[in-house]
């Protein structure tokens, strides 16, 4: 996109301030997309806040060779996986599974994310393994490729094709009540 | 229907609105970065000011020296002073010089936030030479101990191509002067001219510190600590300005011999900002060879990017080949660079052409954003057309477009011109020739114009 190379070029030559044109076209975006990979709003924020100020330091040396709004995405994605290495250090066992929380679709906390609609599905995403629950949503809602995603998780895109195929399968099994 | 019958489409509605303390955070890093970034560029030895010096007939090596040494003391100095030294002769000297080596040490103390301190320290060697053009090397210190290369510039005012070796990075870029020079945002318009930081300073109070010995040379120095001094190195909106500004004059030669900068500042945040920079062994008319002004070939492991030149005349004829394709005319407004996504996608949207309609059947089912951005990739040398004649506007090179009244068929009407010097005016024709005028045929090819 021309817009987005424009704003890298301006980016690249020291012009910082092109920074708040792009954090507030794709803002709500990144922290949505967070929000999905962590079940976690504030957690969100603060992964989407990481990476602007790791954005800002590339100042100068930043090359985009895709689109802005999928490197941006995949930062996102790599921050939100390291936050959620960190949480699992921190109490030992996969923060997916260990929330009581979470196991409770009704829980007030799903429909303060996204909103009553969406409670359910985002209470069926927190379920997911992590793993599954990033194809899903890197490749759903950030139309990021397979072969792409493949390369961020250092598997092979069989491997992420069958993440993507499991937790679709377990998402419509939860959805339609089949899993409790 | 089930919610699990459409997954995707449930999982496309997910939407979070950030809040407005992540809003103040990102906003409030970014100004950091800015002020940061402010300060840094105003007193490195950075090649943005060389590339303006280069890129400006007016401001060949005579006034570089002058910029990099002299500028900051402001013109009250330029008077002669009661020991006899007047820095407009001074000038007249270093006028003369064919080229000259300085060595240049800076080291900022900055804070990003109270418990956030930051330090930047580089020290360059730089070698200028109004034959050859400029090459800079720094370098930075190494956290092992001692100093590890950092960067190097390499301008060429020939070729007008800057190559600039980022070590710490391991990048190697190439690229156009013009295309920088002609794009280059507010922020470097008030310093990138040396006629505007000279006149920005003309206040300045100066007191002269007598005679002195600088490496066994006889020297008078001159000092300013008046925080009204606007230089490059002071400019500062920020509150409780402290300069303090000295320069060296060799007594015999009358050339430059030592400057030395120190400046600080408190932002809004109450987080103070320092900097402190001396050029030092200053040698006048100095031998030198054109090889040292050629730049290595790319280090082995290094990335290299090359930034294209957008600028030029070919660049403006294939934006205007592309509004015959997409739109059946000339855009008939080409100097609003901001709404130039706007004008192209409105002029697409009134358009019947081929293309325009082959790329309407494309979009068809888009988002109105995909959309936008599908036109303005089609749209990209249009993009370069506006910028292009923006750059024109910005050199004060007279660009005139008259792209409202004429149109492709219209093969003798001047559609785009500008001045390429006193008496020449480059023409491009509604035809898309290109040729070089006198301003007096202009004159006559414009008074045929429709109005």
């Amino acid at each position: 996109m021309l817009e987005d190379k424009l704003l890298i070029w301006k980016f690249n030559r020291g012009n910082l301030n092109v920074l708040r044109g792009i954090y507030e076209k794709y803002k709500d975006d990144l922290v949505t997309l967070a929000a999905a990979l962590l079940n976690d709003v504030s957690s969100a924020e603060d992964v989407v806040h990481e990476v602007f100020v790791s954005f800002i330091e590339s100042s100068r040396k930043f090359r985009l060779t895709g689109t802005l709004k999928g490197y941006l995405a995949t930062c996102v994605a790599n921050n939100a996986r390291n936050k959620n290495k960190a949480r699992r250090t921190h109490r030992g066992i996969a923060f997916d599974q260990a929330s009581p929380a979470k196991a409770d679709s009704n829980n007030p906390e799903f429909h303060a994310i996204f909103g009553e609609e969406l409670s359910q599905l985002s209470w069926a995403l927190g379920q997911l393994p992590y793993e599954q629950r990033e194809v899903l949503i890197l490749h759903t809602y950030s139309g990021m490729r397979f072969k792409t995603i493949a390369q961020q998780q250092s598997v092979s895109i069989n491997t992420v094709q069958g993440r993507y195929r499991y937790a679709l399968d377990k998402l419509r099994s939860m959805l339609n009540g089949e899993i409790k | 229907m089930r919610p699990s019958d459409n997954i995707n489409e449930l999982i496309k509605k997910l939407q979070l609105k950030a809040s407005a303390e992540l809003d103040k955070r990102v906003h409030d890093d970014i100004s950091a970065a800015l002020t940061k970034s402010e300060q840094t560029k105003s007193v490195q030895p950075q090649p943005n000011i060389w590339r303006t010096i280069m890129k400006s007939p007016i401001t060949k090596l005579a006034t570089a020296a002058i910029v990099i040494i002299a500028c900051v003391i402001g013109l009250s100095l330029w008077r002669t002073t009661s020991s006899g030294i007047a820095l407009a002769d001074v000038l007249a000297r270093v006028e003369q010089v064919k080229a000259f080596r300085c060595k240049v040490s800076f080291t900022m103390n900055d804070q990003i936030a109270p418990d956030k301190p930051y330090q930047f320290e580089v020290r360059s060697t730089i070698l200028l030479s109004r034959e050859y053009g400029l090459k800079v090397n720094a370098e930075t210190p190494d956290p092992n101990g001692g100093w590890m290369p950092y960067a190097e510039t390499y301008i060429s005012d020939e070729k007008k191509t800057c190559v600039e070796i980022a070590h710490t990075k391991k990048k190697y870029v190439r690229e156009e002067l013009d295309y920088y020079a002609e794009t280059q945002g507010d922020q470097e318009e008030d310093w990138s001219d040396p006629g505007t930081i000279l006149k920005a300073i003309i206040a300045c109070k100066y007191e002269n510190l007598g005679r002195s010995t600088i490496d066994g040379v006889e020297v008078e120095g001159f000092r300013t600590t008046d925080p009204n001094c606007r230089s490059p190195v002071s400019e500062s909106r920020w509150s409780n300005p402290q300069v303090d500004v000295k320069l060296w004059v060799d007594v015999k030669t009358r050339l430059p011999v030592r400057f030395e900068e120190f400046s600080s500042s408190v932002d809004e945040r109450g987080n103070t900002h320092s900097q402190r920079q001396v050029v030092h062994d200053v040698e006048w008319d100095v031998p030198f060879t054109a090889a040292e002004f050629e730049p290595p070939p790319v280090p082995d492991g290094y990335e290299v990017l090359d930034v294209p030149r957008l600028n030029d005349e070919e660049t403006a004829i294939q934006g205007l080949k592309r509004c015959i394709e997409l739109f059946g005319n000339y855009l008939e407004n080409i100097s609003d660079d901001a709404g130039a996504k706007g004008i192209i996608f409105f002029a697409f949207e009134k358009s019947e052409t081929s293309t325009a309609l082959r790329l309407k059947e494309e979009i068809k089912g888009l988002t109105g954003e995909e959309k936008l951005d599908r036109v303005s990739d089609a749209g990209e040398p249009i993009f370069r057309l506006i910028w292009f004649y923006v750059g024109l506007v910005q050199d004060k090179k007279e660009p005139a477009y008259y792209g409202k009244t004429v149109t492709p068929k219209d093969a003798d009407k001047v559609l785009l011109r500008w001045k390429v010097s006193d008496s020449e005016y480059r023409v491009i024709f509604g035809d898309l020739r290109a040729e070089t005028v006198t301003p007096e045929k202009l004159a006559e090819l414009e008074a045929g114009l429709p109005k």
